[in-house]
């Protein structure tokens, strides 16, 4: 999938669990884990690895838990 | 000392021979000789045939003059008016006139006195006093009286108006309301029209009143177009009444035109109209009383009956019960018309009979032919031969002897009429005033008037007229409402009674 | 199946815990309260002669032929208008009686047409069955009569025709219109003998009539006639089905003579219509006949080849050889399925067992995806099931109503008629729609507020309504304490209390006064029942899923879940949506909502299927488009479904099916999407099948075979074939055993079988032990998930931002007489009613660009462009444009984006931004679409005429 829609998808699940606070990664990565195939996810840690400069810190964060 | 008053009827009857020319001429005649007057225009006597009717007060009471043609008033002038002198047109004491005294004039007892648009004059001849003691004593003493009155409606059903009030007052809800029916349309009647003309604030008290017994704070009078000069009257009362005080946020009325349908004087087609819709009749139940205007708890009234409230509740129910006779207790505004001399409003105690009313004060027929018939209650009445003239005017007698009271208009036909033509008349009646809801109705007029056609013409006249007669039976038992369900009454009487028109 | 006549009770059934009984003709006869005399005696065998009466509406007394005798009462009362009272005694067959009703017919047909023999409704006409019944011998008035004989015929309704020469003027269509229909449409002019049926217009066609069918129904003779039936003549026997529309799933008899469909008439019992319809479901099924069905199967190599007309066998295995070439080459995950919508329970059951127990992954998707995918996301996170609360019947309970981005006077008109009789019986309505929808103002209804907010703003408007409830004291703490997880409900009250969520804070977001906005709160908060109703115009936004729970929350906090009248309630785009859903069209679900990775479930499916499952997500539709375009993902089974055309970004979505080795198309018609396809497969449509279709109301209801199918095999058997040919053989000899298969493998089903459906008529799941009948209101006493949990629902802007290059906001809806992207529809005669997409502009945007009305006019996004005919209108506000997608040929989704919901990439078609300008000329899109379109459809016929 391409990286800036990855990314944007991403940016959109962080923006919308934003309001949990502290624990708003946990429940990011939970989405992820639920609803993104493996490769997605996968794709989005290489993302992160690659710089993951547009993304969101609490997707980082929560890409930690994958 | 202010001026004399002279009073000169507003009355549409009166308008139209003249009364507004009358009183320009007057109040000319006056200014230009210099005699101060105040002209009061008021509703009519009821004395039709005397119109334009001028009365002045005199010592003795109001004197009138009439008819009165404006050519006249010069020489009524010249004879001493406003002062009373002796003129060709005098008449003397109005109250003396045998028209007048053989009366007991309850409901229209102001009417043609005072100007019906003075709260002053009102209250002077009484107006407010039933409202001020209804007020006083409660709404269940108001229904108690209004029960033991026995006051029914008179608009032609004839039920028990203590038994509706009461039916709504005790129907559940937080809106009810009281509706004037005013659609009078029946021909040869005019009482609603006259009284609405010449003492428009006895509607009001009257509804109020009702208002007041089944806890509305709404009414309305369903008022018919053709009748202008009602309406203008009954706008201008409605507006002082506000100013009054005496209607508003406790309760008010509203008053809405028809656009002239007969069928809206059936109290739901006209709860129909009043809610927006083609004026079409509908099945009870349920009863208006409990799911009436908007679905609310409704009294449906005639003017008649509202106007006789103020009365009851001034002078007692048992009062009001003192007059009449058998079930039909009170008075009723009789409206004399067609084919007579002296036609217009008698107002008099149930069980005067027809030929008292049509012969003695009404004087026969104006042609002076012999009387042949009289139909009583409007075009769906009977017609009565000169052999049925004994009977009382009430509710039980009149349908005893197969015919109805109605509104108590009564019309006279001299030997020259066609009664085989007025039966085709009522079905062509029907026909053209058909709502067009019910079958009967609907189809059965038309038939009706075009198999009568065919007895004339001498097609099978025998079978013809035993389709008609099978016919007026379906319409009365199967109509949906009393215009389909009463076309038979003149109809049936006209073969019963006249059988020898029927032919070619 | 012969045709079983219908009882018409003449009043309608009432329901009343009070009975009454009374004597009628001798016999004893107990019915609820209320109930008139003619249904008490009718439903007791008693048949009073009637004409006027039916069932469909409140009694009117006006034929006259009901009349009866009751003992101690005057006349003869009609029996229609006179409620049954405990210990009457009515005589309905007496001499006089029978005189009446004698004269009454005589009437009657003295001004009619003595034309029986060659009516239209000749053997199935009320009239003349009463002319029997009352012994009529004679019609004494002679033919000379004034007469309607002469009327002309209204035959502009491409449907039925209105012969008011034979109209008995009973005015049941007239009374249909206004009760059942809701649109007053008829009306009677004239009085007395000129009294007549009229559309208040020139005809019917161009008056306000919809086309429902009602006044069809209502009509006892052939004064209004199925055109049809005056082709065909009466139908001989009747099939009880399932329309293949909306998600209303209307219950048809589909009346048949021979093998032909003559028509569809609703079905008086169906529970979700109970006897009503709309234009497409009573009227246009025409498509399922139409020239353009392909009925034989079809492969090629490449798309650019012409199509090659093939026999079954051959099309399964070039299919089957190709997914698995696929999968050997680029791995298992590179191919997938999509199930259809449209199709049936079992249908959609077999292709998404063909993916997982066969292509061995989970890429399994549905287009719920791109309609109400948040509502089964928003919804199971905070009630715990994907569904809606509520039957359709709890609407005639609900006080108020609010209603939020849906408009289903025209996209669930039978269910609109059923909220709009609740409203004229006095319940409020809150609209909040962008859009001026029929609803906020059209006869007799008239919403208490319309909140016309900036599309995109709903979480912001749903935070507000929420805001007021909880500040100003209005939530309903002892039902949250009780029903409630109080953890979350204190996180949520402390979140929403935040001023910024105040009216007055959002007022600037959302364009909706805050005076407004709260007196809708205080009149949803302090209903007796409040209830919502929702469509896509809350799913389909960047939102989606955030709006869905914040409506839940709202729901939750009022006291207004698990009872009558109450609920939130999604109303579902197509037929079986709802039943796609259930039966596991979804890349991380199975059957029932339960996540692949769960063990015990996967281990139920591995049992049954004898295969190993993936416990890993697979790829959702757009995911797939996306992994199409980077190579990953190369094989695609479709069944009737048309992205090419209903997805967002049409260009998008072509560039990656025109990435993919081999698309297989299975659908009625060669559509958008089979352009870009290898193989295709002839679908079957909703007449020539056996199945179930899962409406809004999660009710289950029965698809039965009218007529054979078209390509002799349904859609069940083509997968049943294509499995075979992938080394799968699926053994089901009837549909029935696939739902025996769905009830064995999913709870929520587990008391679903075709014969408890037979029985019952349909069933509301979920159906087990624990509610052998199904469960037409949910969460009752507890929620599903136990407590109700209350979801933080932060409003995000949506990226999708007007500017200087595209200023105004697109958004987009249906209109009543088309269905969708019109593969159905646009191939009927509701073309007459729209034929086209407009845009609805604002006069104001429509001045300031120098556009009138009727202009063509480009429309163009950052995502693409099409041209379409502007209609100016004050529907829409400034600043918004408005367009249906029904068309091919206007190509909206052109324009659409590939924005989408966060939670479950539902694109946002709701919100685009763009620009109008005038233009002469089609887009450069629509030119070249239109240049390619005959070109990827080329068929090759091969085979003998009768083969295949």
């Amino acid at each position: 999938m391409k990286p800036d829609k990855l990314a944007r998808m991403a940016n959109d699940i962080a923006h919308n669990l934003a309001a949990l606070g502290d624990a708003a990664p946990a429940a990011i990565a939970e989405h992820l884990r639920h609803f993104w195939t493996p490769r997605m996810r996968k794709e989005l840690l290489q993302l992160i690895q690659a710089g993951g400069a547009s993304l969101e810190p609490t997707v980082v964060e929560a890409a930690r838990a994958l | 000392m202010s001026a004399p008053r002279v009073y000169v009827p507003a009355d549409a009857a009166a308008l139209s021979v003249g009364a507004d020319a009358v009183a320009a001429a007057i109040a000319a005649a006056a200014q230009a000789r210099g005699i101060e007057i105040q002209l009061v225009r008021t509703g009519t006597r009821g004395m039709l045939w005397l119109e334009p009717l001028v009365e002045v007060d005199t010592a003795d009471g109001r004197v009138g003059y009439g008819p009165v043609n404006p050519a006249d008033v010069a020489s009524l002038f010249d004879a001493g008016f406003p002062d009373a002198g002796a003129h060709p047109l005098g008449l003397g004491r109005i109250d003396a006139l045998p028209w007048m005294a053989r009366q007991q004039r309850l409901s229209f007892e102001r009417v043609g006195v005072i100007d019906p648009l003075s709260l002053v004059d009102y209250r002077a001849h009484g107006g407010l006093a039933g409202l001020q003691h209804a007020r006083d004593t409660g709404a269940d003493a108001v229904l108690q009286q209004i029960i033991d009155s026995g006051l029914r409606g008179r608009g032609g059903a004839g039920f028990p108006a203590g038994i509706k009030w009461r039916t709504v007052a005790q129907a559940p809800g937080p809106r009810k309301y009281i509706v004037c029916n005013a659609d009078e349309g029946d021909s040869g009647t005019f009482a609603d029209r006259m009284l609405i003309e010449g003492d428009p604030f006895a509607l009001i008290e009257g509804m109020a009143i009702a208002g007041l017994a089944v806890g509305a704070d709404r009414g309305v009078v369903y008022l018919r177009s053709e009748y202008p000069q009602a309406i203008a009257v009954l706008r201008r009362a409605l507006a002082l009444a506000r100013a009054d005080g005496l209607l508003g946020a406790h309760f008010d009325i509203d008053l809405r035109v028809g656009a002239g349908a007969y069928i809206c004087g059936e109290e739901t087609s006209l709860l129909e109209s009043l809610e927006g819709r083609r004026g079409q009749v509908r099945a009870k139940p349920p009863l208006p009383a409990h799911h009436g205007l908007f679905g609310r708890p409704t009294v449906v009234n005639n003017v008649l009956t509202l106007t006789a409230v103020p009365w009851i509740l001034r002078h007692g129910g048992k009062a009001y019960a003192d007059f009449g006779c058998g079930r039909s207790r009170g008075s009723m505004p009789v409206q004399l018309a067609g084919n007579v001399r002296h036609g217009g409003l008698f107002e008099c105690a149930f069980g005067i009979t027809l030929r008292e009313l049509v012969v003695d004060i009404g004087g026969g027929t104006a042609s002076g032919r012999p009387l042949r018939a009289v139909q009583v209650g409007g075009p769906l009445g009977a017609y009565f031969p000169e052999s049925l003239l004994d009977t009382p005017l009430d509710y039980e007698a009149m349908a005893a002897a197969g015919g109805l009271l109605g509104h108590a208009g009564i019309v006279v036909f001299d030997d020259s009429v066609d009664m085989a033509a007025q039966a085709r008349f009522a079905f062509e009646f029907c026909a053209l005033e058909s709502c067009g809801k019910c079958t009967p109705c609907r189809i059965g007029s038309t038939r009706g008037a075009e198999t009568l056609a065919k007895v004339s013409r001498g097609i099978a006249p025998e079978a013809n007229l035993k389709v008609v007669e099978d016919l007026c039976t379906v319409m009365t038992d199967a109509s949906l409402c009393a215009l389909g369900g009463l076309t038979a009454l003149p109809v049936m009487s006209a073969i019963r009674h006249f059988r020898e028109d029927f032919g070619p | 199946m012969p045709l079983p006549k219908v009882i018409d009770y003449g009043t309608p059934l009432r329901e009343s815990a009070d009975t009454v009984t009374l004597t009628i003709d001798g016999r004893a006869v107990r019915v609820p309260k209320g109930t008139a005399i003619l249904a008490a005696a009718r439903s007791h065998g008693i048949e009073i002669p009637k004409l006027c009466a039916t069932d469909m509406v409140e009694a009117f007394g006006s034929c006259r032929l009901c009349l009866v005798e009751i003992e101690g009462r005057r006349g003869t009362p009609a029996s229609c208008t006179t409620p049954a009272e405990d210990g009457m005694v009515v005589h309905t067959q007496t001499a006089r009686l029978a005189a009446l009703r004698r004269g009454v017919m005589e009437l009657y047909i003295s001004d009619h047409p003595l034309d029986c023999l060659t009516c239209s409704a000749n053997g199935d006409c009320e009239l003349q069955d009463m002319a029997g019944a009352v012994g009529l011998r004679e019609v004494r008035y002679g033919q000379d009569g004034r007469k309607h004989r002469t009327e002309a015929k209204d035959e502009s309704n491409p449907y039925f025709t209105f012969d008011s020469s034979k109209c008995i003027v009973c005015s049941r269509c007239v009374r249909a219109c206004a009760e059942v229909q809701g649109t007053f449409a008829l009306t009677i002019t004239g009085r007395g003998l000129e009294s007549k049926v009229s559309t208040g217009s020139f005809d019917f066609l161009s008056s306000e009539c919809v086309s429902c069918g009602a006044c069809v129904q209502a009509c006892p003779t052939a004064t209004l006639n199925e055109k049809s039936v005056i082709e065909h003549g009466t139908p001989t026997g009747a099939t009880i089905t399932t329309c293949a529309y909306c998600g209303v799933g209307c219950s048809f008899r589909a009346e048949t003579q021979g093998g032909q469909l003559v028509r569809m008439v609703p079905y008086k019992r169906g529970q979700a219509n109970e006897g009503h319809s709309c234009v497409k479901g009573r009227f246009a099924y025409g498509y399922a006949t139409h020239p353009d069905r392909i009925t034989r199967p079809m492969i090629r190599a490449r798309i650019s080849d012409p199509w090659r007309e093939v026999s079954w066998d051959e099309a399964f295995a070039h299919a089957a050889s190709e997914f698995r070439r696929i999968q050997a080459q680029y791995g298992r995950e590179a191919v997938g399925g999509i199930t259809s919508s449209r199709c049936t329970n079992e249908e959609t059951f077999l292709v998404q067992k063909l993916v997982r127990a066969v292509f061995g992954n989970n890429n399994v998707d549905n287009c719920a995806r791109v309609c109400h995918s948040p509502t089964g996301y928003g919804l199971k996170q905070t009630f715990g099931t994907s569904a809606g609360t509520q039957d359709f019947k709890s609407v005639a309970q609900a006080d108020v109503i609010l209603l939020i981005g849906a408009n289903p006077t025209d996209a669930h008109p039978v269910f609109a008629s059923r909220m709009k009789r609740r409203l004229r019986e006095g319940a409020r309505l809150i609209v909040a729609d962008p859009r001026r929808i029929d609803l906020v103002r059209s006869p007799h209804i008239q919403a208490a507020h319309h909140l016309a907010l900036k599309p995109g703003t709903n979480v912001a408007l749903i935070n507000a309504l929420a805001h007021v409830v909880v500040s100003e004291g209005l939530v309903r703490e002892d039902y949250v304490r009780e029903r409630c997880d109080l953890a979350s409900f204190e996180a949520w009250a402390r979140f929403i209390a935040d001023p910024r969520h105040a009216p007055e804070a959002s007022a600037d977001i959302t364009g909706v006064p805050a005076g407004e906005l709260r007196a809708a709160a205080r009149l949803y908060a302090t209903a007796r029942n409040a209830a919502i109703y929702y469509g896509l115009g809350v799913t389909e936004h960047s939102q989606g899923s955030t709006m869905v729970m914040g409506m839940a929350n709202l729901a939750m906090a009022t006291g207004n879940v698990g009872r009558v009248g109450v609920g939130v309630n999604p109303l579902r785009g197509q037929n079986n949506v709802q039943g796609a859903c259930d039966m596991g069209s979804f890349p991380h679900e199975f059957s029932g909502y339960r996540h692949v990775s769960d063990d015990a479930t996967r281990e139920v499916f591995e049992q049954l299927w004898g295969v190993a499952l993936a416990r890993e997500p697979g790829l959702r539709i757009p995911n797939m488009v996306d992994e199409a375009q980077s190579g990953h993902f190369k094989g695609l089974y479709i069944q009737g479904e048309d992205i090419a055309q209903s997805d967002p970004d049409t260009q998008n979505v072509i560039a990656g099916l025109s990435a993919m080795e081999c698309v297989v198309v299975q659908d009625l018609f060669l559509n958008e999407t089979a352009k870009y396809a290898h193989v295709f497969l002839p679908g079957a449509s909703f007449l020539e099948k056996d199945g179930t279709f899962t409406n809004a109301e999660r009710r289950i209801s029965r698809v039965r075979k009218v007529i054979a199918p078209l390509a002799g095999l349904a859609d069940w058997e083509v997968t049943l074939g294509l499995a075979a040919a992938l080394g799968y053989p699926m053994q089901y000899a009837h549909p029935s055993e696939i739902m025996d298969e769905i009830a064995r493998a999913t709870p929520s089903f587990a008391g679903v079988s075709y014969a408890r459906l037979d029985e019952l008529g349909s069933i509301q799941w979920p159906c087990n032990a624990a509610a052998p009948t199904g469960t037409p209101i949910m969460h009752v006493e507890r929620f599903v998930r136990g407590k109700g949990r209350f979801m933080l629902t932060g409003y995000v802007p949506t990226e999708e931002r007007t500017g200087e290059r595209f200023p105004l906001l697109l958004t987009t809806g249906r209109i009543l007489s088309q269905y969708n992207v019109g593969t159905q529809t646009a191939r009927t005669p509701n073309t007459r009613w729209h034929d086209e997409d407009l845009l609805e502009i604002h006069p104001f945007d429509a001045e300031q660009r120098g556009i009138n009305d009727g202009d063509r006019v480009l429309l163009r996004s950052r995502a693409g462009a099409t041209s379409l005919r502007a209609q100016i209108s004050e529907r829409v506000q400034p600043g918004v444009v408005y367009t249906t997608f029904h068309h091919a040929r206007s190509g909206v989704n052109v324009v659409t984006t590939d924005y989408s919901d966060w939670a479950t990439n539902c694109p946002e078609y709701k919100v685009t931004a763009v620009q109008v300008t005038r233009t002469a000329a089609p887009s450069d899109w629509q030119r070249e679409n239109a240049a390619r379109a005959d070109f990827l459809r080329r068929i090759e016929r091969e085979l003998p005429e009768g083969a295949g």
